[in-house]
């Protein structure tokens, strides 16, 4: 294929009119071009550029221009034919097209593209793809995201009060849930502070879903219980959720629902949601659980942080 | 016989360390004010079940036939 006597390259070079019919052999070591300049070819005129060295030797357009549907970069062993439809526009035909060629050496590499086609080494185990415009090929290997439920702590609960303190605020919500709560005093429930703060009017506990209200901030604590019954079994539980717990730009908002026992008709369950309002901005470090009036009997405080 | 103190428990989440012991003075009172301030609350929910009750029991329905009048 190609034709015509064949002229050794060693360095880049600028083609000439009498290179038309003929084959230019690229041989080096390093990076080369071949400049393609108008005006010395004529219409079906055609040049053999073939790349023996080691060094990528890439057709340039020069004044004249150079279409390709495959890659004007040819590496080492690659070759294409220059055909003129012009004196002053080419098309090169490359016999080898890069994408025909795989990049890819190792278990996992995958195939990408940056100015040019190129393999992504496999990352790490359980690393995940994530696109990332600063690197070459806008994309890297990473470590996934964190997601899901952690566990904090799990508190028996007992005596007045159980403080949960010390709270890390690394997640974006936290979710208390109360497992089998049974207190000593039947009819009384139980109350949650934020940081432990019991001053007056920093909380407004919101009863009935899908209405407005003008939070009136008129309590030093919430509920997340109604007042329960205290026979054993227990038949107590809560979720509560805390968004943003941990930002201390914003008011604090809380979500509750919670079920168990009527204290004066045991037959009969109560399910309560509740909304809560904080109205101060301090993360959210320490939670403090306590009944209205006596003490738990028994129970589990479950801590989790949401990310 | 004295009366014996509320006890509170304090768990630090970063170490697991649980801490109970009697509760302080200010602990206390706190307890005592949350035992006041919610006995209205608890007498006025009361009042209002109460009347609730009442007034399913003149109109002769249910709670759930209530709510599916209002639904």
């Amino acid at each position: 294929m190609g034709g015509g006597p064949a002229t050794a390259k060693t360095a880049s070079y600028v083609l000439v009119a009498a290179d038309a019919g003929t084959t230019v052999a690229m041989n080096a070591a390093g990076s080369t071009t071949i400049t393609v300049n108008t005006g010395l070819f004529a219409a079906g005129d055609t040049v053999f550029i073939q790349n023996l060295g080691a060094g990528a030797c890439t057709v340039t357009a020069g004044t004249a221009t150079v279409a390709t549907a495959g890659s004007l970069i040819l590496p080492q062993n690659d070759a294409g034919i220059l055909y003129f439809t012009s004196a002053s526009a080419a098309i090169f035909y490359d016999y080898i097209q890069v994408g025909a060629t795989s990049p890819l050496t190792t278990k996992g590499d995958i195939y990408v593209y940056g100015s040019s086609d190129t393999r992504l080494p496999v990352g790490s185990n359980d690393q995940i793809l994530v696109a990332d415009s600063s690197t070459a090929t806008g994309l890297k290997w990473a470590a996934a995201a964190s997601g899901g439920m952690t566990l904090i702590s799990t508190t028996t609960l007992s005596g007045a009060s159980v403080t949960l303190s010390s709270i890390p605020t690394t997640h974006k919500h936290l979710q208390l849930v109360i497992l089998n709560c049974l207190q000593v005093d039947d009819g009384t429930r139980l109350g949650v502070r934020f940081n432990g703060d019991s001053n007056a009017n920093r909380y407004y506990m919101w009863e009935t879903f899908g209405s407005e209200t003008n939070a009136s901030y008129n309590a030093d604590i919430v509920y997340i219980s109604h007042y329960f019954d205290n026979g054993s079994p227990s038949t107590f539980n809560s979720v509560t959720t805390f968004w943003n717990y941990g930002d201390a730009s914003v008011q604090k908002m809380a979500s509750n629902c919670s079920l168990g026992k009527n204290w004066q008709t045991d037959t009969n369950f109560v399910a309560k949601n509740n909304m809560f309002l904080y109205n101060q901005t301090t993360a959210i470090t320490s939670l403090v659980l306590t009944m209205n009036t006596g003490n738990f009997t028994s129970g589990t405080a479950l801590l989790y942080g949401v990310s | 016989m004295t009366k014996s103190k509320p006890q509170v428990k304090i768990v630090n989440c970063e170490t697991g360390e649980e801490i109970v012991r009697d509760a302080t003075a200010a602990e206390i009172a706190q307890i005592e004010l949350d035992a006041v301030n919610d006995a209205a609350r608890k007498t006025e929910a009361e009042a209002k079940a109460a009347q609730k009750a009442a007034l399913l029991e003149r109109l002769g329905i249910t709670e759930s036939e209530a709510r599916l009048l209002l639904s």
